[in-house]
């Protein structure tokens, strides 16, 4: 200070002014640096905000397929019409015995071409070829053959199918394990973790908590990494299954698509071996007996006990009940195949057993707020479904007696006999099957909440919000200290909850966008203390500013608004009882809110949403906005009606997977015929009121070139929201995956 | 004999010239009570909106810290100095930035009185100011000199903070034109 004092008595005065207008010059441009950073915080807040917000309203529209699936099997009699496309729409194509598996599966005769420069791989498998599969995928970018592959998987499958439920390891001699969260396809955060920490090894164990696949682009590559060195090390590798490892959600999320681009020959059977697999994909891991690893989370009921005794293998997609096999059919293996009628009336009265809806769903409304929890609460009987049930089953005994003494049943049912059959069966084994498949349910798809008590997860539409005192109780029921979970992206990887109890671990960095968030890892020795690494995999592509991301989490938005036009416009009616067209801005804020559901800033986004004018005062021109969002498909969809285009649009990755079930050949096409009847069922389903003519204008608008049939592709393309600001960005935000941007990557044709 | 002392420090006198730092004129210490609150319903909306996007507590408690508080006010569109926030704060302790915390309604005088705070600076403000270092009066200032100014005159910058916002904006010469630096930093 004295020194400072010196030096300035010997300025002299213009010195002197120089030297106070550069610091005040300093403190301006540093109070307008603060001020940027501040506001560039709180837009990347939101940003990350609108993207989860979306995800799990996402995840809820995969819930609303299944309740559309299971509206179908209880409604649907067998008229001739729809009855092809629902049978289309359900028929497994299971083949029979494991002898038929075999044979299906089968990849001797398929030939490896000379020009095919990819890893060759012998079994048993060696380090240098799981090295050398790491390697050519990272380096070279190489595909491994499909006859390479399905002998993988075939070897995979050997091996779970030995391995329990509920994995328990040790960190003796030591050894350090590695666990890992989802990976989601993303290759270069799985390679990132293997260059810092070390490939799997005999010294190096690794756990991978579940979600490997969907919405990255290398779901295939990862797969075939981690089953390689499962096959390795079968005692220091370890995966859980996770809430993606679910055929039903990868036709959705990216991963169907995935395979069947890359490998157009033999993908059909490599999805169909993979679904196995899921399926015997072991459900949780406890290290020391005392961490407990699953992916998703625990619920009030949650039992290990229950977890350890059921045959994991049945629940092939959590999304839906598991088939039941009936007591007396001695002669089907463990994987046969009910009989291909749907409506026999075994099947019914089965199903009746199994966990679906008795009742039709009915209304709209229930469409977009019903959840799994409602399923599995409305399990008891109901006289009037009874009822039905018993005049279908009336009805088929007389027509299908014969039949159905053939058939894997026991004996020929009579009206009277599925009564006290299904009433007695009902009530035994749906405790048994409802218990079973809500324990899986709430392990793969659960979310901690701050909150104590239990409640069912609203937002992701399965599973259920649990408690620090649900975990408290549920640590000291089975003698366990630590709850490590994943299944929630968190933006530095990792985050203690529950008193640090429970560790979510997030291991695909950038997951939302560039630059979104990191991933992360833990170690773990034998003093059971996790230690978390952090990573960002780097990208070629070029750094998104938060500006630019907030753009991209904003169209998404805007399209969510517009999918739900009609019922903003009702509730902006609401606050408008004079019909002015106009309604504050608060009003606006609460009425976007009481329809999305999403907890989202509207406030604060409402300059970024609402580009109109506002008035003075104000107000905000509701009509206006709406045409602002409006949908502008092709042009030749001008002439279709608005809130069609409208429901069409709300419902559009519903319809498309239903498309993708019912093109069973997987071809990209599916008949006019099959498109009517999708669009009828869905019509009646929402109650919606469509005519014939207007399915066909649709159905004739898109098949352009009139050869009776559609493709998937060019029907959602024709739909999809234009933004006039910004051309679709390819990225690898899940948002962007569609089937569009994923037939343009290039397949080997001799794979 | 001892030694001359050439730099003996001498008492800071009434005479002496001013001090390097511009302290803040001279005021009473902050009190809340005395804010007369002005802001609309829709503005206070707007801030409670924001608030909770900066609540980090785990229950949700519509809570911020103390250190917390300047980056809100700055996102709400303010840009004080982190003098008049300290001010504003009642002067706190270091170790108190993060422990300390805010409710929405204490929050709601102190934004008050940041708002009514002249002197926001504007966008000729801003170029008068860095036109202090154009030497050469040619529209453009050297990026070493303004670094090393924004790191050590003033509410001090830390390097990365530095760098952060002089990321790209020098030429080839290491020169910034600041009309389009200020305009940069405006707009964002």
């Amino acid at each position: 200070m004295g020194l400072l004092v010196v030096s300035i008595s010997e300025y002299n005065c213009s010195n002197w002014i120089f030297f106070v207008s550069a610091i005040k010059a300093a403190v301006l441009i540093q109070r307008w640096y603060r001020q940027y950073v501040a506001r560039t915080e709180m837009r990347r807040r939101y940003t990350w905000h609108i993207f989860q917000s979306i995800e799990y309203s996402g995840e809820q529209a995969q819930i609303k397929l299944y309740n559309f699936l299971g509206y179908l099997m209880d409604n649907f009699t067998p008229s001739s019409n729809e009855r092809n496309l629902i049978s289309h729409i359900f028929r497994e194509n299971e083949v029979c015995r494991d002898a038929e598996w075999e044979r299906y599966f089968s990849y001797e005769n398929i030939e490896v071409p000379d020009i095919y420069s990819g890893p060759h791989l012998t079994f048993p498998l060696t380090v240098e070829q799981a090295f050398g599969l790491v390697e050519a995928f990272r380096n070279k970018k190489q595909q491994l053959h499909s006859r390479y592959v399905l002998q993988l998987l075939l070897e995979t499958w050997k091996l779970l199918r030995m391995l329990p439920n509920i994995s328990r390891i040790s960190t003796c001699h030591s050894k350090e394990i590695t666990i890992c969260g989802d990976l989601h396809g993303q290759l270069e955060d799985l390679l990132l973790i293997f260059y810092k920490n070390g490939m799997p090894s005999l010294e190096n164990p690794y756990v991978f908590n579940g979600d490997f696949v969907d919405r990255g682009r290398d779901s295939i590559e990862i797969l075939l990494i981690l089953f390689s060195f499962l096959i390795l090390y079968p005692g220091d590798v370890h995966l859980n299954r996770g809430n993606h490892e679910d055929h039903i959600v990868n036709l959705r999320y990216g991963f169907t698509k995935e395979v069947l681009t890359k490998y157009k020959l033999h993908g059909k059977r490599i999805l169909k071996l993979l679904q196995k697999i899921f399926s015997w994909l072991p459900l949780a891991t406890v290290i020391d007996q005392k961490v407990l690893v699953l992916h998703g989370g625990i619920s009030d009921t949650t039992d290990l006990s229950i977890l350890t005794r059921l045959d994991r293998h049945t629940y092939i997609s959590a999304l839906r009940p598991p088939k039941k096999r009936h007591m007396s059919s001695a002669t089907a293996s463990i994987d046969s195949d009910m009989d291909d009628d749907i409506w026999s009336a075994n099947r019914m009265s089965q199903r009746r057993a199994s966990l679906t809806y008795p009742k039709p769903i009915g209304t709209k409304e229930c469409f977009h707020n019903r959840s799994l929890q409602d399923f599995s609460e409305r399990i008891r009987a109901n006289i009037e479904a009874l009822e039905m049930c018993k005049r279908q089953v009336h009805a088929h005994a007389q027509a299908q007696d014969q039949a159905q003494a053939q058939a894997q049943t026991n004996s020929p049912i009579s009206s009277s006999d599925v009564d006290s059959v299904s009433l007695s069966c009902e009530s035994i084994r749906s405790y048994t099957a409802k218990d079973e498949w809500r324990q899986i349910l709430d392990l793969l798809w659960s979310d901690p909440m701050t909150q104590d008590g239990c409640i069912p997860n609203e937002v992701r539409g399965g599973g259920c919000y649990w408690g620090p005192d649900i975990t408290e109780d549920f640590l000291l029921r089975h003698n366990l200290q630590l709850i490590i979970r994943s299944h929630e992206c968190k933006q530095d990887g990792y985050e203690f909850c529950h008193n640090r109890k429970v560790l979510t671990l997030f291991s695909a960095s950038n997951y939302y966008d560039v630059g979104s968030n990191r991933g992360a890892y833990v170690k773990m020795g034998p003093d059971l203390v996790p230690l978390v690494f952090q990573y960002q995999a780097s990208n070629m592509t070029r750094e998104l500013t938060v500006r630019q991301r907030l753009r991209s989490a904003l169209k998404v938005l805007r399209e969510q608004l517009f999918a739900h036009k009609s019922d903003l416009m009702s509730a902006f009616k609401k606050f408008d009882s004079d019909n002015t067209g106009f309604v504050p801005l608060n009003d606006w804020a609460s009425a976007v809110e009481s329809v999305m559901h999403l907890d989202l800033p509207w406030r604060m986004l409402r300059c970024q949403l609402v580009t109109c004018k506002t008035t003075s005062d104000g107000m905000i021109d509701y009509y206006e906005w709406f045409s602002e969002l409006a949908i502008k498909g092709h042009k030749d969809t001008d002439h279709i009606d608005q809130s069609l285009l409208e429901t069409l649009y709300r419902h559009r990755s519903t319809l498309e997977t239903i498309f993708r079930m019912v093109d069973t050949d997987n071809s990209g096409f599916i008949t006019i015929e099959d498109f009517r009847q999708t669009w009828k069922l869905l019509s009646v389903y929402l109650k919606m009121e469509i005519t014939d003519e207007a399915i066909s204008d649709i159905a004739v608008t898109i098949d352009s070139n009139q050869d009776g049939s559609i493709d998937i592709d060019e029907f959602m393309e024709a739909f999809r929201l234009t933004d006039k600001k910004s051309r679709l960005e390819r990225g690898r935000s899940m948002f962007m995956v569609t089937a569009t941007d994923l037939t343009k990557l290039e397949g080997d044709p001799n794979i | 004999m001892a030694p001359k002392k050439k730099e003996e420090p001498k008492p800071a006198a009434p005479a002496a010239p001013k001090p390097p730092e511009p302290e803040p004129p001279k005021v009473p210490e902050f009190d809340p009570t005395s804010v007369t609150l002005e802001f609309t319903p829709e503005q206070i909306e707007d801030f409670k909106d924001a608030f909770q996007l900066f609540d980090r507590t785990p229950t949700s408690e519509m809570k911020i810290t103390y250190a917390q508080c300047g980056d809100l006010i700055r996102a709400l569109g303010q840009n004080p100095t982190n003098a008049e926030i300290m001010h504003v704060l009642g002067k706190p302790k270091p170790e108190d930035m993060q422990t300390k915390m805010l409710d929405f309604d204490q929050f709601l005088p102190i934004h008050q009185h940041i708002c009514r705070a002249k002197d926001r600076g504007t966008f000729e403000d801003f170029v008068e100011g860095l036109r202090v270092f154009d030497k050469e009066g040619n529209g453009t200032v050297m990026g070493a000199e303004l670094r090393h100014v924004l790191a050590t005159l003033g509410e001090k910058m830390r390097e990365d903070e530095v760098e952060q916002l002089m990321q790209n904006q020098e030429d080839a010469n290491g020169c910034i034109n600041y009309e389009a630096f200020v305009k940069y930093l405006l707009s964002s």
